[in-house]
């Protein structure tokens, strides 16, 4: 009748012998978690690893931010408002805040920052007891220990450019766009320079008006200073200014 | 009455017989030496000499002093202590067996298992306090007297057989000559009583986890009963004392009976429910099987009983195959129950061991496995058994 049972069975004895595979199976891996420990992180005790450039809460540091908006208006849940903030010389500025209750850590803003003042932090333990205490101001952001990799870089490498054969990484994607005027459209109000957060645009005399004496002016931007933050083309009231690509 | 009057110190009264307690004429053992229980005489001395020296204080020469220290009175107080001994002796071993199942299981799955203190070993005490704190409730529709009697049956005959396996050749409760058909009729009574309470907690889970466990019971007994059987021939006895010595003699008994170890194994983790065996309190289909109805402390001790059984069995392996409490060489040695216990130990990781590996079986598999495979090859062990025997090996 045994015979009978295992004629179910293959005859190779090592496949009938399945039992023992597991059971060696786990033998090697108790061996091993003894030997060493057991996945499991006891996390409030022991923390894992986090690498340099981990979407923590999101940073700022005070002094290299230019106020520009970028993170504002990148932010894919609208978490980040601008604010007046006073910096060290007693001077009103515009400085980013957070409500780290709707941040959804994308880590876009430290991306997109032109000017590198906007980082990612690995800190991760946010919890509050209220949620007034999850708006983090702009002092509030700061972090202690930036380091270069929390300064996360956006790379691109255009489709256009590995086929002009040059497949090298641009570094920065505010090399790619500028501002440009349309000169028929342009009123000469100075609003473009004013917004401007980092003086790239200077109002230049371009002859002088017939009908009422006075002169005409056109912006100049400085390709060298601007960092398509596109303030100066949402400013613009009779929509002169536009972006264009740089290729 | 002037004899207490004699004793003036507090040592008077401790060492108040100085003949040794094998002289005692009430000596229980007859003429074998037992640890636990000199233990225990030694441990009434002083708590009996203690009280009757402070009685002799307030009443000097009164007769319950006299009646303290008498061979009568210290022996019947002295198998008190004795069994107290013999119960956390065997109740400490098993939460370490409890323990280690944790811990080991936990680490077979690459988890931490328990933590709470001592490395985990506190999460018992835990759980336990747990459960005593538990509201003890009761159904209504239950038929009660059957429903209580037969926990209390269940865990009361599953820790008489755990307090029955003897640790040594000099730690034993009684030296029967036919002791391990004994332990192995006390282990293969509780599901007798499994049956009859799932019967009376009125419910379905309830009954067909006893009708799983009595069917369990009566495919898994035969086996095993007959790899006894082969034992006891091989060792030409029943007493757990000559099965040990017979293996010190000769080799330990897996070696010619390798078949017959690794059935018995297996038959012996079927039949103290364990995984993957354990259709009778199946979490995974019944509820909680034949335990769906027992709430709190009744339920607590119900898993303890299950270790109690889970103990026992390992301990039959270790007496019937691996060689009890000697070791090759040395024999008995100076600690043989720390030997036996280890052994015992190393069997139950065997059994986590093959519960973390295999999946759980169906009933008809386990019926089959049971009557078509474990059957004969415990009759094919008793053959080899019976041509050694013949051929004049042993």
């Amino acid at each position: 009748m045994t015979i009978k049972y295992l004629d179910k069975y293959p005859k190779n004895l090592a496949k009938s012998l399945w039992v023992l595979k597991p059971q060696w199976t786990v033998l090697k891996l108790f061996a091993k978690t003894v030997v060493h420990r057991p996945v499991t992180v006891l996390y409030p005790y022991e923390k894992e690893w986090v690498p340099e450039n981990y979407r923590g809460r999101p940073g700022l540091i005070f002094d290299k931010c230019v106020g520009c908006g970028m993170c504002a208006r990148m932010c894919p849940t609208a978490c980040i408002k601008l604010v007046d903030a006073e910096d060290d010389n007693g001077k009103t500025v515009k400085r980013p805040q957070v409500n780290l209750g709707r941040c959804a850590m994308c880590g876009y803003c430290a991306e997109y920052c032109p000017v590198d003042a906007m980082t990612v932090t690995p800190e991760y333990e946010l919890a509050e007891f209220t949620r007034f205490d999850l708006i983090y101001g702009p002092r509030r952001l700061n972090y202690e220990g930036t380091t270069e990799g929390m300064k996360v870089k956006l790379e691109v490498t255009l489709p256009s450019d590995i086929e002009n054969g040059n497949p090298e990484r641009r570094v920065s994607l505010f090399d790619l766009d500028r501002p440009e005027l349309i000169d028929s459209k342009c009123i000469g109000c100075k609003k473009c320079a004013k917004v401007c957060p980092v003086n790239a645009i200077e109002m230049v005399e371009k002859g002088v008006n017939e009908k009422t004496g006075k002169p005409i002016l056109r912006p100049v931007i400085d390709n060298g200073k601007c960092i398509c933050c596109s303030n100066c083309v949402d400013d613009c009231p009779k929509d002169a200014l536009e972006i264009k690509e740089v290729l | 009455m002037s004899v207490v009057v004699e004793y003036t110190s507090i040592l008077d009264f401790i060492g108040f017989n100085s003949y040794s307690l094998m002289d005692n004429q009430y000596y229980p053992f007859l003429d074998e030496y037992n640890l636990p229980y000199a233990i225990s005489y030694g441990l009434w001395k002083i708590i009996g000499g203690t009280i009757a020296w402070l009685i002799n204080l307030i009443f000097p020469g009164n007769p319950v002093s006299e009646w303290l220290m008498g061979d009568g009175a210290s022996t019947l107080f002295a198998l008190i202590i004795f069994m107290l001994i013999i119960f956390i002796v065997v109740f400490v071993c098993t939460l370490i067996s409890l323990w280690m199942e944790r811990k080991c299981l936990g680490r077979m799955m690459d988890r931490r298992g328990t933590m709470i203190g001592m490395k985990g070993f506190l999460q018992c005490v835990a759980d336990g306090l747990k459960t005593f704190m538990k509201e003890n409730t009761i159904p209504g529709k239950v038929d009660r007297m059957t429903y209580m009697w037969t926990v209390s049956l269940v865990i009361g005959v599953s820790v008489l057989v755990a307090c029955m396996i003897p640790l040594s050749g000099r730690w034993f409760v009684v030296n029967y000559d036919t002791g391990l058909l004994i332990v192995m009729a006390f282990f293969a009574l509780a599901p007798f009583f499994i049956l009859v309470s799932g019967w009376a907690q009125n419910n379905k889970y309830s009954l067909v986890g006893g009708m799983r466990a009595a069917q369990l019971m009566i495919s898994y007994e035969v086996p095993m009963l007959i790899m006894i059987a082969t034992t006891a021939l091989l060792a030409g006895s029943f007493n757990i004392g000559d099965i040990v010595y017979a293996q010190n003699d000769n080799v330990w008994y897996f070696i010619p009976q390798i078949v017959g170890f690794i059935t018995f194994f297996f038959c012996a983790t079927a039949e103290s429910e364990r995984l993957p065996f354990d259709i009778a309190e199946a979490e995974a289909e019944l509820v909680e099987g034949w335990q769906t109805e027992y709430a709190g402390m009744k339920w607590g001790l119900i898993m303890l009983a299950d270790y109690f059984r889970g103990y026992v069995a390992c301990a039959m392996v270790t007496i019937m195959y691996l060689g009890g409490w000697t070791l090759p060489i040395i024999g008995d040695g100076p600690i043989p129950e720390i030997v036996f216990l280890l052994k015992t130990w190393f069997v139950f990781f065997l059994m986590i061991l093959v519960r973390a590996a295999l999946a759980r079986v169906r009933p008809d598999q386990i019926l089959n496995i049971g009557w078509k495979v474990f059957m004969p090859l415990s009759v094919v062990n008793l053959a080899i058994v019976l041509l050694l025997k013949v051929g004049g090996v042993f």
